[in-house]
């Protein structure tokens, strides 16, 4: 058994004692997980970031233009005193600015009109065959739009309709949470596997 | 739960699981790619999230490279970067492969956004320098793969809201086939991009896993895990019907009373 498996494996039973109760072999386990993914983490943004987009550009081939990001970059740090906490607010802006140039015309394609498009199907297939799926589909939008439509009471055709989105929005729910209910037993499942295959051997 | 688990684990009885059509059509389209297809994976997930997205993973790596595609790898989050190169080179030691002319992993990027729509560009300009600090235009197999014009598919491997900017910038913008491998949590968050076809396929779960294993012949971590799944989920059905029946013949005693 190598190294890291040994560790791997007391490290997973450590934090299978909080089963029993909250205890410090537990929270040693935990403090250790917590520091080792920020460490880990802040490692690779320092070499990925920093080193390979600032300062190698920068001091290695001389691109002098780099400068500017590295300006931005500490105006940041602006925020730190009251007197200039302002000039925070540049690379802020820059940031903002540019972000949603970006982000605005790509989510509003793939997440909005992609989406509405993909909604609008014909109840007749091909050769005249009724669609049931597709008026599942129009049901199942046009009830839950007017579920979060609170500009009229809900009453009458629209408390119906407002009713029956509720029911698709509780199949979602309970869709939703049953996927996240069998992630969580994957997950127990993996460690087990790792536990009993790598760990104890018992199984090959 | 801990002793269904792992009982029915120990066990290890074979389970037959049939494909979904989303995992079979995954398959379906990497089993037709032509020799020395490109495929992109992209390590998207955080460590926690291993037992879950490790058979996945395997299962589509191997068929990758039984296929003879030529297979790029990298990480748009950072805890996926050191599983990514050790599951590729896992994968990849299986069918006696060789880095840099068969695969190659490029390593982390930070600013997803900005990588995802670097690589519409320039991959080698996302990307200067290998996971292994090699110059990426002097590895042989990324030689002739300069942006999505040169790569057949996307998939990502994720636990979380990746794939979305993968289908937003790559796909929207770059008309990217886009192909995801997900824990089981976040199927039901993709089902509308599938249902649209911005999602090619998706592999989701143990039991996508399982299922693509099935597919591709050679039982792994996704099958090893079905039957100990399948009993848990048995349990816990069994425990909100008992919950329920406790629930009403209390209500009707309350009732009487």
């Amino acid at each position: 058994m190598d190294f890291g498996t040994l560790i791997a494996g007391i490290l997973t039973l450590a934090i299978y004692t909080f089963l029993y109760k909250d205890n410090p072999i537990y929270r040693i386990a935990e403090s250790w997980l917590i520091g080792l993914s920020i460490g880990y983490t802040l490692v690779i943004f320092w070499q990925t970031t920093l080193v390979d987009n600032l300062f190698n550009p920068l001091f290695g081939d001389g691109k002098l233009v780099m400068i500017l990001p590295l300006i931005l970059g500490l105006l940041m740090f602006s925020r730190f005193s009251k007197k200039i906490s302002w000039m925070s607010r540049i690379p802020i802006a820059f940031m903002i600015g540019a972000g949603a140039g970006v982000a605005i015309p790509a989510m509003l394609y793939a997440r909005t009109l992609k989406q509405v498009s993909a909604s609008v199907v014909p109840l007749l297939g091909e050769k005249g065959a009724f669609n049931f799926e597709a008026l599942v589909v129009v049901v199942g939008l046009l009830s839950t739009l007017a579920y979060f439509y609170f500009s009229r009471e809900h009453k009458g055709i629209m408390g119906k309709a407002a009713r029956l989105g509720t029911y698709f929005l509780m199949i979602f729910f309970g869709t939703t949470f049953g996927y996240t209910v069998m992630s969580r037993m994957s997950t127990f499942i993996g460690r087990i596997d790792f536990l009993l295959t790598d760990f104890l051997h018992v199984i090959k | 739960m801990f002793l269904i688990v792992v009982v029915s684990y120990i066990l290890s009885i074979p389970f037959d699981t049939q494909p979904s059509p989303e995992v079979q059509k995954a398959f379906d389209y990497i089993e037709n790619l032509p020799e020395s297809s490109v495929i992109l994976f992209s390590f998207d997930h955080e460590a926690s999230s291993l037992p879950e997205i490790k058979p996945i993973t395997l299962a589509l790596l191997r068929h990758a490279f039984r296929s003879k595609a030529k297979v790029v790898g990298l990480s748009l989050f950072a805890e996926g970067t050191a599983i990514g190169y050790r599951m590729m080179t896992k994968a990849a030691d299986e069918f006696g492969l060789k880095y840099g002319r068969d695969y190659v992993f490029l390593g982390f990027k930070p600013q997803h956004i900005s990588a995802i729509l670097g690589i519409g560009e320039s991959i080698t300009r996302v990307f200067p320098e290998d996971y292994l600090g090699n110059k990426t235009d002097t590895i042989p197999i990324m030689r002739g793969i300069n942006n999505y014009d040169d790569i057949d598919m996307v998939i990502t491997i994720a636990d979380g809201d990746r794939p979305a900017q993968w289908i937003e910038y790559g796909g929207a913008r770059y008309n990217q086939q886009i192909m995801a491998g997900l824990t089981a949590a976040m199927i039901t968050s993709y089902d509308p991009y599938l249902a649209s076809g911005q999602l090619y396929a998706v592999v989701g779960g143990l039991k996508g896993a399982a299922e693509y294993e099935n597919l591709y012949g050679k039982r792994g971590g996704g099958n090893r895990g079905m039957l100990a799944q399948t009993s848990a989920h048995f349990y816990v059905i069994a425990l909100i019907i008992i919950g329920n029946i406790i629930y009403f013949r209390g209500r009707k005693q309350q009732g009487r009373g």
